[in-house]
């Protein structure tokens, strides 16, 4: 008797969905495509930017990507709080840093060494590739938060390898590089108050040959940012802690 | 080829839902994400494939098995 | 065209569907997930009909693709994994709290421990 009104509730529930979603379906409206001729014709001299999806979330509407950007920082910092407190007994314990060095993590018995000389071999590989897309977002496809995952995903490679434990792979580290690329972001979109471009504006003139040179500097800031929390959040998870 | 990939997008779905290892429907999640991303280039979208592919098949994954780890594989359903 | 959208919009019920009665915990996460990549697609797949080149200016680029949808939905995919990190350290914490994954377990002993 409990089963069939479950599943009569849910039958009704995907009814009213489907009802409200059905119009979409049957619609032929055409897709409108003012926004597509402005941008081919103004993005390059207005932004600085030849890929026309980058000067639209640095250029046009960066605030979202600020919104963005604190989204990551809250919910991130939300999880590593749950995290670190998850084994924790008592009020007295510190929560201490993680670390993924073969001696320091939880093992089981009979383990190879394929896992950490061959990813600290592909390590490096895969930073160079991360800060080549990072670094090249304004002309091809790519830009702050493509390079800044590929960039996380480099350090956790680096971080399981034997060789390669060094202060890349340190969380203390890589927490102060988060916080203070989130401060540097926050100067970067003030400073073009003061060079009469509004909020997040382009400080250098529109027009000139220098322009981009600002949306280079956001994709920077915003993959350094993105790349070392996932990473941080990455070894905490699969880590253990300091002194298990 | 678009409809043909929609349709393993959906089957890989259905099968991550009704299995009863997690694993497996972890597995097929990160698969799905694969797909997308193939369908995002399809589609003439690079940047969202590069982001789909990145963030699916690699963070997802990883927090998704952190989470079946320090809780039980099989589920009763 | 049409059968891609009813295509995308069955997996969208199908995410749904897995929100609202799957008695699993981590299951339920699993349908967030799919529900935001139905969304990502359709949306993709709409802003594409209307050319036939990838929106990066160049020398032969005439009939490029609608570029909103995209700035939009790169958004949309960190947000959704952000909230997938939150929602799943939430369910282990769920799950240390109480022992079971199973929504109707947790109830009873989340009612029985007050």
């Amino acid at each position: 008797m409990k089963r069939t009104l479950f599943i009569i509730k849910i039958t009704f529930t995907l009814l009213v969905l489907a009802l409200a979603i059905f119009p979409v379906i049957l619609s032929s409206h055409p897709w409108p495509e003012a926004s597509r001729d402005y941008l081919y014709e103004h993005a390059l001299t207005d932004t600085g930017a030849v890929n026309t999806v980058s000067s639209i979330y640095l250029g046009y509407r960066a605030m979202d990507t600020l919104g963005e950007t604190l989204v990551l920082l809250v919910s991130i910092t939300g999880t590593m709080g749950i995290l670190i407190n998850l084994g924790r007994e008592s009020e007295e314990e510190e929560a201490v840093s993680f670390s993924l060095a073969p001696e320091k993590r939880p093992t089981n018995a009979q383990r190879t060494h394929l896992l950490e000389v061959v990813s600290s071999k592909l390590g490096p590989v895969v930073l160079l590739f991360g800060f080549y897309v990072m670094l090249y977002g304004h002309i091809s496809p790519g830009g702050g938060f493509q390079g800044g995952v590929i960039v996380a995903s480099a350090i956790v490679f680096l971080a399981l390898g034997t060789e390669t434990q060094t202060k890349l792979t340190n969380t203390n580290v890589l927490g102060r590089i988060e916080a203070l690329s989130f401060l540097v972001l926050i100067v970067a979109a003030t400073s073009g108050v003061f060079f009469e471009s509004g909020f997040f504006g382009n400080p250098i003139k529109s027009g000139s040959s220098l322009s981009a040179n600002f949306i280079i500097l956001l994709n920077i800031i915003i993959g350094l940012k993105v790349g070392t929390s996932i990473a941080v959040m990455c070894i905490a998870m699969m880590g253990g802690r300091r002194g298990h | 080829m678009t409809i043909l990939l929609l349709f393993m997008i959906l089957a890989l779905g259905c099968f991550a839902l009704l299995s009863r290892d997690l694993l497996h429907s972890v597995i097929a999640l990160s698969a799905l994400s694969m797909l997308s991303a193939l369908m995002f280039t399809i589609l003439r979208a690079p940047d969202v494939a590069i982001t789909e592919a990145a963030v699916g098949a690699g963070v997802s994954t990883i927090i998704f098995v952190w989470a079946i780890r320090h809780t039980r594989r099989r589920s009763k359903d | 065209m049409v059968i891609e959208r009813i295509l995308i919009f069955l997996l969208a019920l199908i995410g749904f569907t897995a929100i609202v009665g799957a008695k699993n915990i981590i299951k339920k996460v699993f349908g967030l997930n799919i529900l935001n990549a139905a969304v990502v697609l359709l949306y993709i797949l709409e802003g594409s009909r209307i050319g036939d080149q990838a929106p990066i200016l160049g020398k032969g680029v005439t009939n490029m693709v609608d570029p909103v949808p995209q700035a939009l939905m790169l958004t949309a995919i960190v947000i959704g994994v952000c909230v997938t990190a939150l929602a799943l350290a939430l369910a282990v914490r769920l799950y240390k709290a109480t022992g079971s994954l199973e929504i109707d377990t947790i109830n009873e002993r989340l009612r029985s421990e007050h």
